[in-house]
């Protein structure tokens, strides 16, 4: 995963949410259909994909998909 | 004119939760999950522990329904006077069934641990009851609430004076402990960390006495006419039992969103028809789904005066044993005079239950 259209990939096959490069940087209520089992389904994904886990801590920090992503490119 | 109402009075509440607590990290070792999933029940489920009768070094059923209730039932009989009977066995019969005090019994379940006979009845002979009436209720999250009212109305009907009503579930005898765990999809996931097992009990009785908490009013209605089911618990006969159908699962979805607005109808509801203010209320026992979706719940409802009483933290969601959990609680805290709401939802087919009591 090099490139935020990658992780939307990610995020359409890996948890089935429907989002485009212009939803990540909504905020997690904005999202249609988002919830937190969809965010850890992500997690998992991102940690499967990149071989790295992020931060729960950090995670609760995050108001956007666009956010989970910086933390899986910076973990 | 009309003869006063009989007043009616839980004298009395017993609980039991098996074994130690589980935590979050017990119960992700016992599932096959990893850390992340540990911390995610932690952040998002909120429920930091819960009681469960399945071992978790086997996963062997190591408590069934009839012994949790049957431990809450024989609790709830000592607090109230009324010490249970020894039941069949040696010694039948050398001293009198005391439980016989008790002349009607009701149970409300969502996990009986047979068809027949009914789980009420098998408690019933471990507590040396017989020669009552007893009634058992196929029910959720609302089922001690219901049970309660059947209780309640058959007492004021002058047909029985003193009730052992009964909660309970056994939740984790769904699990199967040969699953993958890892491989179910997070929302099946999600029943894992949220349900654990226990039973409560409470005496009620027509009896003039003192002390314990009145029951001013019950509510129980059903409000799911058109709407599909937001929780399924299915269960499998010996045709069927290769099917691949989920033993249970959830709308969550569903659920967020509605118990919250379902438990303010409750408490509304409640204090319209008592015609009691909200700040006359002392203490808001609230739906107990989970440590989170019970901090939404209150925090939508939005009532600054009565104080919170909440267990499923700690217990986990243990279905019809919760109210019982939480009035137990509030026994030991109200002093006379104080005023309580107890609000219960079911999603299975979308139940409203509620119950106002004043410690007298």
């Amino acid at each position: 995963m090099k490139t935020i259209d990658d992780f939307v990939d990610l995020v359409q096959d890996e948890i089935g949410l429907d989002v485009t490069a212009q939803d990540v940087g909504r905020t997690f209520d904005e999202l249609p259909g988002w919830d937190s089992v969809h965010l850890l389904a992500l997690l998992a994904a991102l940690e499967r994909t990149t071989g790295r886990r992020i931060a729960m801590t950090d995670v609760l920090e995050a108001a956007s998909l666009e956010s989970i992503y910086r933390l899986a490119v910076s973990a | 004119m009309t003869a006063p109402e009989r007043e009616i009075r839980i004298v009395s509440v017993g609980t039991e939760l098996p074994g130690e607590p589980v935590d979050n990290a017990a119960l992700a070792r016992f599932l096959g999950m990893d850390t992340l999933w540990e911390q995610w029940v932690d952040a998002f489920i909120g429920t930091r522990s819960r009681h469960m009768a399945t071992d978790l070094a086997t996963g062997e059923l190591r408590h069934s329904l009839a012994d949790l209730c049957a431990a809450a039932g024989r609790r709830a009989l000592a607090a109230a006077g009324l010490e249970s009977g020894p039941g069949p066995g040696p010694g039948d019969g050398s001293s009198p069934a005391d439980g016989a005090a008790v002349d009607l019994v009701v149970l409300g379940t969502a996990t009986p641990d047979q068809l027949m006979p009914a789980t009420v009845n098998m408690v019933a002979e471990r507590l040396g009851v017989n020669d009552v009436s007893t009634f058992q209720l196929q029910s959720g999250c609302t089922g001690a609430i219901q049970a309660l009212d059947v209780a309640h109305q058959l007492l004021l009907a002058g047909r029985h004076e003193t009730a052992l009503v009964l909660g309970g579930d056994v939740c984790t005898r769904i699990y199967d402990v040969t699953t993958d765990f890892a491989a179910l999809p997070p929302a099946e996931l999600v029943n894992a960390a949220l349900f654990g097992d226990g039973a409560g009990a409470a005496v009620l009785t027509a009896r003039p006495g003192q002390g314990g908490i009145a029951i001013r009013h019950v509510l129980t209605r059903l409000t799911g006419l058109g709407r599909p089911p937001g929780q399924v618990l299915e269960w499998f006969t010996r045709s069927d039992r290769g099917s691949d159908r989920p033993a249970a699962s959830e709308d969550y979805k569903a659920i967020e969103a509605s118990v919250p607005v379902l438990a303010g109808e409750i408490v509304d509801e409640l204090l319209d028809t008592l015609e009691w203010k909200v700040d006359e209320l002392d203490y808001l026992l609230p739906p107990q789904l989970s440590g989170r979706m019970t901090a939404r719940i209150v925090e939508h409802l939005g009532l600054d005066g009565p104080r919170e009483i909440s267990c499923v933290e700690r217990t986990g969601n243990n279905g019809n044993a919760l109210p019982f959990l939480q009035l137990e609680r509030l026994l030991e805290l109200a002093t006379t005079g104080d005023r309580a709401a107890v609000v219960a939802v079911e999603s299975s087919k979308w139940i409203k239950g509620g119950l106002a009591v004043e410690r007298l």
